[in-house]
């Protein structure tokens, strides 16, 4: 090793991380074959050295290259050699190792240029990841123990105290008590002996704050804690470090032997008459033990349970004798405070929390690692400017504050700064520092469960609060998730949460239902699903989902089934089992919005199932078997009426009739069909498909009169129908608000697609811009390129990562030529020469509003226009309920229904699909026509039993043996950009055959296993 | 002594300087309920029943673990209090039998009544040693608690009868501590402790071995503090009348409660007033007296030995042949041979006897305890 008189300025350093992650890494025969490397090739002025954690270990291994600031990421030792000779030698710099942005995918080589850093203010950290940690010489290099000696020599302890009261530090540990203020209450406390601890026994699952300081900067802690024992008065001090720590506890160790070596320990430090000694004790792996009463106690050899307080630890503490405890980051807050003084550190932060907060920021995040940020920076910033936001496109649902006792906070907290009030006021806590981020794959009754199986665990068992208030809780919670709980069971779960909060001895239980309290205050809903409807939204409960895309599918149907018999080549049974929840097996084929395919475990590997091309295949190939197990029941007299012809009602219409009902829908339009016709265009759903699934509903025996429109359901009731069922839609374009939208040359979205299907002749002109951001836009866009618009654009507020729309639509409309403005928003429309002029404004993303999404908000003086042929504005539907109609409406103008029986304010009249939920999806309102059909036929006098059998029992039932693959799914065939423009061809080829029994292969039939 | 004056209830009381706020609530008479409290251990504030609301303190404070001061303000029984300690049984109860707490037949059932609501053997109270003697059932109806909203489930933990005279069942245990801390703090044996973690946490030996198998003495301490049927003695059927006694074992004089039934001594209670032992008895005065009273082999008048045959003979005769025998042996030839069971005072003038009057130092007692 070059040691350490040798160095000079100019000398250049590689780093390499040698904190615990990185080191799984076999960072430590990284640096070795990197020394070796260096040697061989003789370069000169160059030591290879190894430093304490960076904080961004999912990097890692790291290194780091000074003075040039080049940053490598998940290096191999087979990198080494490339590093040295191409980098080290030639000083070209190897760019495939570079860190890479998650968002751009842009390469950025330099450490000071990388967001997670750039954004941090690291003073805690300051030195972790730059200095040798095993080396004092190092930490005496950037101001080492210089604090210590401004302390000892030229300030008395009160002054000290003073000093950290002035610079409003609070406790780190989670409790956030001023610092200051605790240490004034030992010094004041009576007694000749004082004791100093430190609490480094960090349990928090997914926390590593103060692992990495231990790890990374040792001397900065026990710089602290002497400072601290100093003010105290305290000539002896502890560090209580967890045992599954074994590179904190040898990186203190040998902290503590250099300190004492060098005087800064021990006897008369710096000439004074102070001594100190310092003492390291292992804990025995209790979470509990990080309880300050338990923590004592375990270090004096008894069981580590907590007591009751009042005595406080500064007034009887360690062996009795009063004793400040403070956690890791506290100590090591002390020495930059003493060294710059309180000012310098109370300028950082906000009102009542200073300085800065560090978090381990984990879970569905793109850039997972150490995080410090001046108290007060918002969730919002910390998450998606320093974290990369939710990797893979995923929906951020949550965050989970403060370790197993924190709280969860809802998106729509998002914009709350981070500090200790802010947190409390959420019903979450600063904690230690954890910070996990989940997403919509996360279920948050699942994440409550969790976390209490984990408290419940680690309660020391002493009261009876939290031994079992928190087992009771974990109890009811287990049930809750296997669908075994009742509704009762929710203000059971409040109240005893309440009790274990409000009724603990310590800490740990009285923070403990945290996670209870703020998932039910936030996301009672998923509660309710899961009780209710027996539904995970993530599906993750195991007690509920067999399959997640079978639980996802909002109709139910039995995926992993059709896909086992699509991969056996029996596509007719493979229809069967579709057809035995939906009666639209095709339609959803070619237009489903496929909620199952984001939930495919397979997806976890590389790409999920092709469940709806799948789908596709089976209806196409279906032969008709379905039909040999298909019953309608005898005609029970009873006539119920349908209102609008879309999926919800044909679906109705279709088990209505199947249950021996006489079923009549009327449509206002001249074809049945709704949105799959009038809506969706041709070229994603042929009609003749359409028709064919249509003719099947009739032949149950339902009469559809296209063409007529139900005003009063009186009427109706007087023409003896004992149930309506209204499925209207939302066929009513939402207005832009902006001045001269009236002008005929601007269209509503869906009234546009409508006049398209009926077949009306549209004069849209060339130059066509569309205002939105959803699906409607995107098929407004790509009908008016076929219907010959030479420049389409795409007009919307926020930016693409926003968009409603599914991916696949965007990318297939940019294929085809349609072109994208975010982030502007329409303010005006003129009539220019007879041409419409569109005046924009533009747009900058803000704060994030309730729904998680940052908020547009315009620029000053940035509006620009074009000149457009025709703007087609769609920003959203409503529905046209007409008056006569008599029924009660949310406040979005959608029917008010009971969501368990979709019955509306009218007895016998029952409501679904668009018409109750908003704008949605095909899946969707066929699942609510199942329901609505069920509902409907117990009102009929019927037993609402809606569940068939039309395909034939599988014989293979094996689960499938994981294999490592990143086999993806196959390339399904698409009709070229020139072959769509002009005509409204369908785009999607489908699957051949083989390609399908390929891909339903790739099936994990994670449905069979235990 | 200095006196504390503080408000309890809105009721001014006194209290000795250094006394916790529950034992001056109790001593004014003020019950608050708890069961992990002992007057004699250390306090624990483990059963989250004795909490009350002190002016000053934002959290509720067990008051078995704060000291009373000055000019303190206390209430004890706000309806959030009464509220909380119901919140504090229902875990409690999810562990403990309570099938008969809730019942209205509570009161009429006996040990051996068919159950008319079907109620498992282990499940009942009626079926418990401590029936009617129970802490739990004493706090339950004080806080007025009657609905069980959490499922109680049987533990099925095995039971620990290794030792002769008392048995351990934990599950009826409701993990209050008393007795890993009387063995502990009274005792100083230590052959119960708290063991396990969270939820899986027990009373009992380390390691669950048979309480047989440990330091254990058998002085029963633990069964006397157990507030609930959790440990209880195997042979202790219900007394006719009680009596009180000195127990006749040592010289100590601890105090005894005797149980007769048809005159005969049928179960033995330390009595908790004797300022001697305050409530504790070692294992023979607890568990040998009732066996050693109505023993065949016991001796009830002297017997004189003639010709290899003992005979009885009254006391008078008896040290009247002693006195005349005496006389012809050398005093050191004499050897005085006194009982623990004795007084100190008898054994005192026992050795007197034998050093002054019959000159001999050959003294000793039967004491080996």
């Amino acid at each position: 090793m070059v040691s350490t008189q040798t160095r000079s300025v100019s000398t250049r350093k590689a780093q390499v991380c040698r904190g615990p992650g990185c080191e799984l890494g076999k960072s430590a025969y990284i640096m070795e074959a990197l020394k070796h490397e260096v040697e061989r090739l003789g370069i000169k002025d160059m030591v290879v050295d190894y430093v304490g954690c960076h904080g961004f270990c999912q990097q890692g291994p790291i290194i780091d290259i000074s003075p040039e600031g080049i940053f490598y990421t998940h290096v191999t030792v087979d990198d080494v050699a490339e590093i040295a000779s191409s980098h080290l030698k030639d000083n070209k710099p190897v760019e495939r190792l570079f860190y890479r942005d998650p968002a751009t995918g842009k390469a950025i080589p330099y450490y000071k240029d990388i967001p997670f850093y750039s954004r941090q203010k690291r003073i805690v950290l300051r030195n972790c990841g730059h200095i040798n940690p095993e080396r004092i010489e190092d930490y005496l290099a950037v101001g080492g123990y210089q604090a210590l000696k401004k302390a000892l020599t030229s300030m008395s302890p009160d002054e000290v105290i003073a000093e950290i009261k002035k610079s409003g530090l609070r406790g780190r540990g989670g409790a956030g008590f001023p610092t200051g203020l605790k240490w004034e209450l030992c010094r004041k406390s009576p007694g000749n002996e004082k004791c100093m601890i430190c609490n480094a026994d960090e349990g928090d699952p997914g926390a590593f704050m103060d692992r990495s300081i231990l790890e990374g900067d040792p001397h900065a802690v026990l710089e602290g804690i002497v400072i601290a024992g100093y003010a105290i008065g305290a000539h002896e001090g502890y560090i209580y470090v967890r045992a599954e720590y074994p590179l904190a506890v040898k990186r203190f160790k040998l902290a503590m032997e250099a300190a004492l070596a060098k005087g800064y320990l021990g006897k008369n430090i710096f000439g004074t008459d102070f001594s100190f000694t310092m003492d390291l004790r292992e804990g025995a792996g209790a979470f509990v033990c990080g309880e300050e009463t338990a923590l004592m106690a375990s270090i004096e050899g008894k069981r580590g349970v907590s007591r009751a307080k009042p005595p406080f630890p500064a007034q009887s503490g360690l062996w009795g004798k009063p004793t400040t405890i403070n956690n890791v980051k506290t100590c090591a807050f002390v020495p930059p405070i003493i060294a710059n003084g309180a000012d310098w550190f109370s300028e950082i932060g906000v009102e009542k929390s200073k300085g800065t907060a560090i978090f381990a920021l984990t879970g569905k995040v793109a850039n997972c690692g150490l995080v410090e940020v001046p108290m007060g920076t918002p969730l919002s910033e910390i998450i998606f400017e320093i974290g990369g936001g939710v990797p893979g496109g995923k929906k951020l649902k949550a965050v989970q504050t403060g370790g197993p006792s924190g709280g969860c906070i809802p998106v729509n907290h998002l914009e709350t700064p981070v500090d200790y009030e802010s947190l409390t006021a959420l019903g979450s806590i600063m904690g230690s520092g954890g910070m996990v981020v989940m997403d919509e794959d996360d279920c948050m009754v699942d994440v409550a469960r969790y976390f209490l199986s984990f408290t419940q665990d680690e309660s020391c068992g002493k009261c009876v609060m939290c031994r079992l208030g928190t087992l009771q809780l974990y109890v009811m919670l287990q049930d809750i998730t296997s669908g075994r709980a009742s509704m009762d069971d929710l203000e059971l779960i409040s109240d005893l949460a309440g009790a274990v909060k409000a009724g603990s001895l310590c800490g740990l239980g009285q923070t403990a239902p945290n996670p209870v309290l703020t998932t039910l205050k936030y996301f009672r809903n998923e509660y309710e699903a899961h009780i209710k409807r027996h539904r995970c939204f993530a599906a993750v409960c195991k007690g509920l989902v067999i399959a997640p895309c079978r639980h996802t599918c909002p109709a139910g149907i039995d995926v992993p089934k059709y896909v086992r018999f699509i991969e056996s080549g029996k596509f007719g049974e493979a229809a069967a089992t579709i057809r035995e929840k939906i009666p639209f097996p095709f339609v959803c084929g070619l237009v489903c919005v496929h909620p199952c395919e984001s939930k495919c475990r397979r997806g976890q590997l590389d790409e999920p199932i092709a469940i709806r091309a799948l789908k596709r295949i089976a209806a196409e190939k279906d032969d008709g078997l379905w039909k040999e197990n298909n019953k309608i029941m005898p005609s029970t007299g009873k006539k119920a009426a349908v209102i609008g012809s879309g999926p919800a009602g044909l679906t109705v219409g279709y088990y209505l009739a199947k249950k021996g009902h006489s079923v009549t829908i009327f449509e206002a339009l001249p074809e049945p069909g709704g949105m799959m016709r009038y809506g969706i265009p041709e070229y994603r759903l042929p009609r003749k498909v359409l028709s064919r699934e249509i003719q099947e509903i009739a032949n149950a025996g339902v009469e559809i009169k296209t063409e007529t429109k139900v005003e009063s359901l009186d009427m109706l009731q007087k023409e003896g129908y004992e149930a309506i069922f209204i499925a209207a839609g939302s066929h009513k374009g939402a207005k832009l608000g902006i001045p001269g939208e009236e002008d005929s040359k601007v269209l509503e979205g869906v009234d546009f697609l409508r006049d398209l299907n009926l077949g009306k002749a549209i004069d849209i002109g060339e130059k066509v811009g569309i205002i939105g951001g959803g699906n409607v836009a995107i098929d407004a866009a790509r009908a008016a390129l076929r219907l010959g618009a030479k420049n389409v654009s795409i007009i919307y507020r926020r930016s693409r990562s926003e968009m409603p729309a599914s991916s696949e639509e965007i990318e297939e409309a940019e294929s085809e030529g349609v072109q994208f403005l975010f982030l502007t928003a329409p303010s005006v429309i003129t009539k220019v020469n007879g041409k419409v002029n569109l005046e924009f404004l533009r747009m900058a993303l803000g704060k994030r509003d309730a729904s998680g999404r940052p908020r547009p908000e315009p620029v000053k003086g940035s509006e620009y226009s074009v000149e457009l042929d025709t703007v087609i504005a769609a920003i959203g539907q409503t529905s046209d309920i007409p008056p006569g109609f008599d029924l009660k409406l949310n406040r979005n103008g959608t029917i008010e229904v009971d969501p368990d029986t979709l019955e509306t304010s009218r007895k016998g009249a029952f409501a679904g699909g668009d018409v109750v939920s908003g704008p949605a999806s095909v899946i969707e309102a066929i699942a609510t026509g199942r329901l609505a059909a069920s509902s409907i036929d117990r009102y009929l006098g019927g037993t609402g039993d809606m569940e068939e059998i039309l395909a034939p029992p599988e014989t293979e039932l094996k689960p499938r043996e994981v294999e490592e693959g990143d086999k993806g799914r196959p390339h399904m065939g698409l009709k070229t950009v020139k072959e769509r423009i002009g005509s409204f061809v369908q785009v999607e080829e489908g699957y051949t055959p083989e390609q399908a029994v390929e891909e339903a292969g790739r099936c994990l039939r994670c449905d069979l296993e235990d | 002594m200095e006196t504390l004056n503080l408000s309890i209830d809105g009721k001014e009381v006194k209290a000795k300087q250094g006394s916790t706020v529950l034992a001056a609530a109790l001593d004014n008479e003020i019950y608050i309920p708890s069961l992990c409290f002992h007057p004699h251990l250390s306090a624990t504030g483990g059963c989250r029943l004795c909490v009350v609301e002190i002016e000053g303190y934002k959290d509720y404070v067990p008051s078995c673990t704060i000291s009373a001061t000055d000019s303190m303000v206390v209430r004890t029984s706000t309806p959030q209090l009464l509220q909380l300690r119901r919140e504090a049984l229902n875990p409690i109860l999810s562990q403990h039998p309570c099938a008969c707490l809730m019942c209205w037949r509570q009161k009429k059932c006996g040990p051996d009544d068919i159950c008319l609501r079907n109620v498992a053997v282990t499940d009942r109270c009626v079926t418990c040693p401590r029936n009617y003697n129970c802490e739990l059932q004493q706090v339950v109806c004080h806080v007025n608690k009657n609905d069980v909203k959490i499922e109680y489930s049987y533990r099925n933990l095995p039971i620990d009868d290794s030792n002769p005279f008392f048995a351990r069942d934990l599950n009826r245990c409701i993990l209050c501590g008393r007795c890993s801390r009387v063995c502990n703090e009274i005792r100083g044996i230590g052959a119960v402790n708290v063991y396990n973690w969270g939820g899986d946490s027990l009373n009992g030996p380390f390691g669950s071995k048979p309480i047989f198998d440990t330091n254990c003495i058998s002085c029963g301490a633990c069964v006397s503090s157990c507030p609930v049927g959790a440990l209880y003695f195997k042979d202790s059927p219900k007394a006719e009348t009680e009596t009180k006694t000195t127990c006749t074992y040592c010289g100590v004089g601890c105090g005894l409660v005797l149980g007769t039934r048809e005159n005969k001594v049928i179960n033995v209670y330390p009595d908790k007033e004797s300022e001697v032992n305050k409530g504790y008895l070692c294992v023979k005065g607890h568990f040998a007296i009732k066996e050693m009273v109505h023993h065949p082999d016991r001796l009830t008048v002297p017997l004189i030995n003639c010709g290899g045959q003992f005979s009885p003979v009254n006391l008078d005769e008896a040290l009247n042949i002693v006195a005349s025998r005496l006389r012809n042996y050398r005093s050191d030839e004499v050897a005085v041979i006194s009982s623990s069971k004795c007084t100190n005072e008898d054994n005192y003038v026992a050795q007197k006897f034998a050093r002054v009057v019959l000159g001999t130092n050959n003294v000793d007692n039967c004491a080996r305890l």
